[in-house]
């Protein structure tokens, strides 16, 4: 589903990535380990251009999204992120911030729907009746896709067992709740991926169980996931393969068990040493 | 008692009460008008200055930069002599144009850097959020930064006004009638033949302006914090 292929990333004269390549199947889970600032963060960001390559491609679905003249925007919306310090939209509401994108595709979808059959009406004006093309039906109103977006969220809400907290600001939330909430909000995109940025490191100890909880239902119901963590119980349980970067490159990877067990380089056993 | 009754000759005069009406709306239609040309003019720039560097937001932002530079370095008096004797040196052109233009042209200097400054104050956090999820970065400036952006900037932008409201005032020195225009006028020989009356008047006028708008900002601020969105 994702093929990355020589994937570098320098800001400035810092070279951050060296050439990544890594091919992710759909359904699958990577967790990303190295030490610190060794550019996993910069790796993921880079999965959904949110930093653009330096150079090297990153094909999802068939298309090189690296590439400047993609729309970026209509590939994000199928590729979720998940943020370390959470990023709800602190001016919305609980459920407005899940809404928002949907609603927004949804417009988007009918403007461009409307506007087809504009030209399709304006074109049918000089043809003769029989060569005249049809419309396309318009089922969609503003009010249905807000009211199917509204629909959505609360489904989710109440999956996680926050419907009470629909109408609340995220100011008002404690850290665990507010970073499930973001996740759900990536899910009512319906993603193909969701990319997370160490998803528990910003949260108190005893809130980071019912993150990890969520995201390990993702996991049982086939999301394909990418997941920088320093959670190594986690990463050995959940994921697939584990990747691990170092100097700027996957220097290991395999099956939790050969990573977590039976490490190779050097690195990877100097640093399990460290955080085991 | 003399100051008093002077006061009271001014007050109960009709000519003067004209004088100082006729002033009052001119200032009034100034500020206004130059208020909404600022924040316009501020808001795009400010957007500008703000976006990432492009080869197609090189001259825009080469633009603003020299304009932001011009403007906040050299004297409001001088920018108006410019805009009235130079620009607008057109017989007949309504002067009350000239000054708006002028004054909002400056204003929006300063509402950029503030409105800058707001949208920087905006966690990135929140544009990263809203980028991630496929929204364009006008959407997400709109729906996510901006609103939570005004919260930040409704103090300095206030102060703004304050300070353009009074700073109109010069205009009476391209003889336009406006407050300040007026209490000279009724100073004058053939009228009260003393400044000290109508000066204190206007400036009583000036001061009861700020003052309600003072409070007006401080009561949208108190709402914005109400809804403790933060
Ligand atoms: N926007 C940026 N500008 C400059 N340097 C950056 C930027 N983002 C990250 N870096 C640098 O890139 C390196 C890798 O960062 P990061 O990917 O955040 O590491 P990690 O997530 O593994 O801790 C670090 O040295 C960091 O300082
Ligand atoms: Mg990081």
């Amino acid at each position: 589903m994702i093929k990355i292929e020589n994937l570098k990333k320098s800001f400035g004269t810092l070279e951050v990535l060296r050439g990544i390549n890594i091919e992710i199947a759909e359904g699958e889970k990577i967790a990303v380990i190295g030490p610190s600032g060794c550019g996993k963060s910069t790796f993921l960001r880079c999965i959904n251009c949110m930093e653009d390559p330096t150079g090297g491609s990153i094909v999802f679905e068939g298309v090189d999204i690296a590439d400047p003249k993609v729309d970026i925007n209509i590939h994000r919306e199928k590729i979720g992120m998940v943020f370390q310090q959470f990023n709800l939209f602190n001016n919305k509401t609980v459920i407005e911030n899940i809404m928002l994108a949907p609603v927004y595709v949804g417009m988007k979808a009918l403007r461009k729907k409307k506007k087809e059959n504009r030209k399709i009406k304006l074109s049918n004006l000089f043809k003769r009746a029989e060569d005249k093309r049809p419309l396309l039906e318009i089922t969609e109103t503003k009010e249905s896709i807000k009211a199917s977006a509204r629909a959505r969220a609360e489904e989710l809400l109440l999956r996680i067992g926050l419907l009470d907290k629909a109408d609340e600001y995220p100011s008002r939330l404690s850290g665990g709740q507010k970073q499930r909430i973001a996740i759900v909000r990536a899910l009512a995109m319906n993603p193909r991926v969701i990319l997370f940025d160490e998803p528990t490191s910003a949260l108190d100890p005893e809130m980071v169980g019912e993150v990890l909880d969520l995201m390990k239902t993702l996991a049982d119901e086939g999301m394909t996931m990418v997941i920088v963590t320093h959670e190594m119980a986690f990463a050995r349980e959940v994921a697939s393969r584990v990747i691990f970067i170092a100097d700027g490159q996957i220097l290991e990877e395999g099956t939790p068990a050969e990573v977590f067990d039976s490490p190779k380089h050097p690195r990877l056993q100097d640093f399990l040493s460290k955080v085991l | 008692m003399d100051f008093f009754s002077k006061i009271f000759e001014l007050f109960s005069t009709g000519k003067y009460m004209e004088s100082i009406f006729e002033g009052l709306k001119n200032t009034f239609i100034i500020s206004v008008f130059a208020a909404l040309l600022g924040l316009l003019l501020g808001t795009v720039v400010a957007m500008v200055t703000i976006a990432r560097p492009s080869a197609a937001m090189k001259l825009p932002k080469a633009i603003c930069k020299i304009y932001l530079t011009v403007i906040r370095g050299t004297p409001m008096a001088l920018q108006l002599f410019i805009m009235a004797y130079v620009v607008f040196a057109i017989r007949g052109f309504p002067q009350i144009i000239t000054a708006i233009i002028a004054f909002g042209i400056n204003s929006g200097a300063y509402v950029a850097e503030n409105v800058r400054a707001g949208i920087m104050s905006v966690d990135i956090g929140q544009t990263e959020a809203g980028r991630a999820l496929g929204l364009p970065s006008r959407v997400t400036m709109l729906k996510i930064v901006i609103p939570q952006a005004i919260k930040n900037v409704i103090p300095a932008i206030g102060n703004e006004l304050i300070a353009l409201i009074k700073e109109t005032s010069i205009v009476s020195m391209i003889g336009m009638y406006d407050l300040t225009f007026a209490a000279k006028v009724i100073g004058g020989g053939n009228n009260m033949a003393s400044y000290l009356i109508p000066m204190t008047v206007v400036a009583l006028f000036y001061l009861a302006i700020v003052y309600a708008l003072t409070l007006g900002i401080k009561i949208i601020e108190k709402r914005l914090r109400a809804g403790d969105k933060n």
